[in-house]
């Protein structure tokens, strides 16, 4: 579904990003972890086009994504606070996002309706606005919104950050089905690497910018994955 | 204690991105600082000899007394609208040992340092030394100027109030609007009796107390309002007031560029600083008054032109010179959707363009001037239309400066969406509709001025999916730049 080639980015002379080579099939739960600057909120921006590579490029779907806008159908991600829109409350948020994606109103209302455990009735008819909420709950709502339109690469960076306990358990519950059971590719970062070995089927370490690990999930993942961040 | 207050304000004033913009900028405002303090003074020096000359039987001082309750009315509507209230981060100051009366003085006191207590120095300070110096009592101008400027303190702390407490903002509303109404009507004439009491304020001295009581007991309802809030629960976490959802769904049928257009209108309605922008946009209405009454601006037209461009252009050209920059905030997430740019620059088209429809409307009562100068008004309508809507939306796609959408704009203090690039293509909006007016006026007569200043509107219109292709095509281009500049912390 995706293929990296030769990806770098770099600001003013330092290279913060390096992949030479990177496959992610589809229906794959892909999970990056690292430290910070790591470079993985530098490789989701440039999954989405938001910054520009120093060279190689990203294929989603066989679209070149710095050259072409046709990936964005079938792509959805919420990186961080900036995908909300704070003047609008919750429902006016979906439907915005449903409209630039083609569903109506009952369309939107249905996927909602399958989150309502997510939501755990704090995002509907609050009659808030995004920016009054809660950072959990503004990240709930981001993390909904990004699921509208039947998107076949969605992409989170730190999903389970801000989110109490129970909707973590439940975030991890909806990616998994995303990736087992609709075949859509999701693409995670998090620093908390029990989860993301919960989640994944696949973890690709990063360390300034280079893929140091990339590893299938077993059992051992996770113990191989402290003992890597320990030293 | 204060001490460090004061340090800390002036690393957060050195520090602040605005500060640390470009030369020009801070010369700018400079400028703009100078030349408001010195227009004030100017007033303030000659107010007294304009007064004896245009109202020689009147005592000067009486002229000023009648008319400072409009002049207090100004004073509260601008401070409401443009002074930004002084937001100290109490929230580091809370864990760690300070008291909490020092904070609240420190924050109040900074409120007297606004620009807007500076200019009735300015006005009020040289016109009570040319008083002394014409003769008059030393004692009561000093008490009358001491007192005035408790009235201007006053209205300080009255906003400070307003803006915190709607409760306090309905009821000085309630009570101005029913004033005014019975002024206008003639049943009662509030200012006559106030301008009395400032009569009386000059010549009793010893009455300038009450002002002077006033600002401090105002000074002390502040404290206690802050005092009571100066927890977290009520003061750092913002006061969530219930959403009424407006229903929007008949906008629909604009077809594809609807959700944009629904949004843009909750944008305005529902944040501080585009607001704001409206409020402004509709001062622009009564440019015409300035141009219209004066003698000399009708021997020339081509300024004519130029206000009846301003007069339905007010919208169009202070929101529209900001045009991606509204959008700021939740950038990314428009990038990486779905979203034809073609689609989003029309939305903004429409709405400036429907904002001038409005205007239009508005400024009807310029008949009284006269078919002429209402024709300019209609042919500067569909210049703004077809041209100057486009020459804006250019001019915003070269602007990358982030605008916090919820956050009153300050004056003086706050650049946000405005930079060089904007002056430079400001040019074009002004000069254009004056040469389009003046050329042809010159060499035939004033209606073919009309004609062409209408027609090139027409001709704009004609060519619009040109325009907007091409403005669509600098967006793209400036694409990556924008996304990173807007993604900059303020």
């Amino acid at each position: 579904m995706i293929t990296v080639n030769n990806l770098s980015k770099s600001y003013n002379g330092v290279q913060v990003l390096n992949l030479e080579n990177l496959e992610i099939p589809k229906g794959q739960s892909f999970g990056l972890v690292g430290n910070n600057g790591a470079g993985k909120t530098t490789f989701f921006s440039l999954l989405l086009d938001l910054i520009q590579p120093t060279s190689g490029h990203i294929e989603n779907n066989g679209v070149m994504v710095h050259e072409s806008e046709d990936w964005k159908p079938f792509t959805s991600a919420f990186i961080d606070e900036t995908f909300l829109i704070g003047y609008l409350t919750a429902e006016e948020y979906f439907y915005f996002i449903g409209e630039l994606r083609g569903q109506n109103k009952s369309d939107v209302d249905a996927l909602l309706a399958q989150f309502a455990d997510f939501f755990h009735d704090e995002i509907l008819g609050k009659k808030k606005y995004l920016r009054d909420l809660s950072k959990g709950n503004q990240k709930k709502a981001g993390i909904v919104a990004a699921l509208i339109g039947n998107p076949e690469v969605i992409i989170l960076d730190e999903p389970f950050a801000n989110l109490d306990p129970t909707t973590q358990i439940r975030l991890k519950q909806i990616i998994k089905d995303l990736a087992e059971q609709q075949g859509v590719t999701v693409l995670v970062s998090s620093h908390d690497l029990m989860h993301v070995t919960d989640v994944c089927e696949r973890i690709v370490v990063l360390e300034k910018g280079d893929i140091v690990k990339d590893i299938q999930t077993s059992e051992a993942t996770l113990k191989e994955l402290e003992a890597h961040f320990t030293n | 204690m204060i001490k460090r207050f004061i340090s800390l304000e002036w690393k957060q004033f050195i520090r602040a991105s605005y500060f640390q913009k470009g030369l020009v900028i801070k010369i700018l405002l400079f400028l703009a600082v100078l030349y408001f303090g010195g227009m004030a003074l100017l007033l303030g020096t000659s107010l007294f000899f304009i007064l004896k000359k245009t109202l020689p039987e009147i005592d000067p001082i009486i002229s000023v007394n009648n008319f400072l309750i409009y002049w207090v009315l100004f004073d509260m509507v601008i401070r409401f609208f443009m002074q930004q209230l002084p937001v100290m981060n109490v929230k580091p100051l809370m864990t760690i040992p300070v008291k909490r009366s020092s904070a609240i003085h420190f924050l109040l006191g900074k409120t007297a340092l606004s620009f807007f207590n500076f200019i009735p120095l300015f006005i009020f300070l040289p016109f009570s030394i040319v008083l002394m110096a014409q003769g008059y009592s030393v004692v009561n101008v000093l008490c009358w100027f001491i007192g005035v400027m408790a009235i201007s303190f006053s209205v300080n702390f009255l906003n400070f109030l307003v803006n915190k407490n709607n409760a306090v903002f309905y009821t000085i509303l309630s009570i101005l609007a029913i004033l005014i109404g019975l002024e206008v009507y003639g049943v009662f004439k509030a200012s006559e009796p106030i301008g009395v009491a400032f009569n009386a304020m000059y010549n009793q001295p010893y009455l300038a107390l009450i002002p002077m009581v006033l600002s401090l007991a105002l000074y002390k309802i502040n404290y206690n309002f802050i005092r009571k809030g100066f927890y977290l629960d009520d003061a750092i976490t913002k006061k969530v007031k219930e959403v009424n959802a407006t229903d929007l769904s008949w906008m629909d049928r604009f077809g594809s560029i609807a959700p944009f257009l629904k949004n843009d209108v909750k944008l305005i309605w529902r944040n501080v600083r585009p607001r704001q922008v409206m409020f402004m946009s509709f001062l622009f209405l009564f440019y015409g008054l300035i141009f219209y009454t004066q003698e000399i601006y009708m021997e020339m037209p081509a300024f004519l032109a130029f206000a009846s461009m301003f007069v339905t252009g007010g919208f169009l050209l202070t929101f529209g010179q900001t045009v991606p920059s509204w959008d700021s905030e939740y950038y990314k997430l428009l990038m990486s959707q779905n979203i034809p740019y073609r689609k989003y620059l029309e939305s903004k088209w429409y709405l400036m363009v429907v904002a001038v429809g409005i205007s239009f409307i508005l400024s009807t009562p310029y008949l009284y001037f006269g078919w002429k100068i209402f024709g300019m008004i209609a042919a500067g309508a569909l210049f703004n239309i077809g041209l100057n809507s486009f020459i804006t939306l250019f001019g915003g796609a070269l602007n990358r400066v982030p605008i916090e959408l919820n956050v009153k704009a300050k004056a003086f203090s706050n650049t946000n969406g405005f930079n060089p690039t904007q002056l430079l293509i400001g040019l074009p909006k002004f000069v254009l509709p004056m040469l389009l007016f003046y050329i042809p006026y010159k060499l035939i007569n004033f209606e073919a001025g009309l004609i062409v200043l209408a027609l090139s509107g027409v001709v704009g219109l004609v060519f619009r999916g040109f325009f907007l292709k091409k403005i669509e095509t600098i967006y793209q281009k400036g694409k990556y730049k924008t996304i990173a500049a807007y993604a900059e912390k303020k």
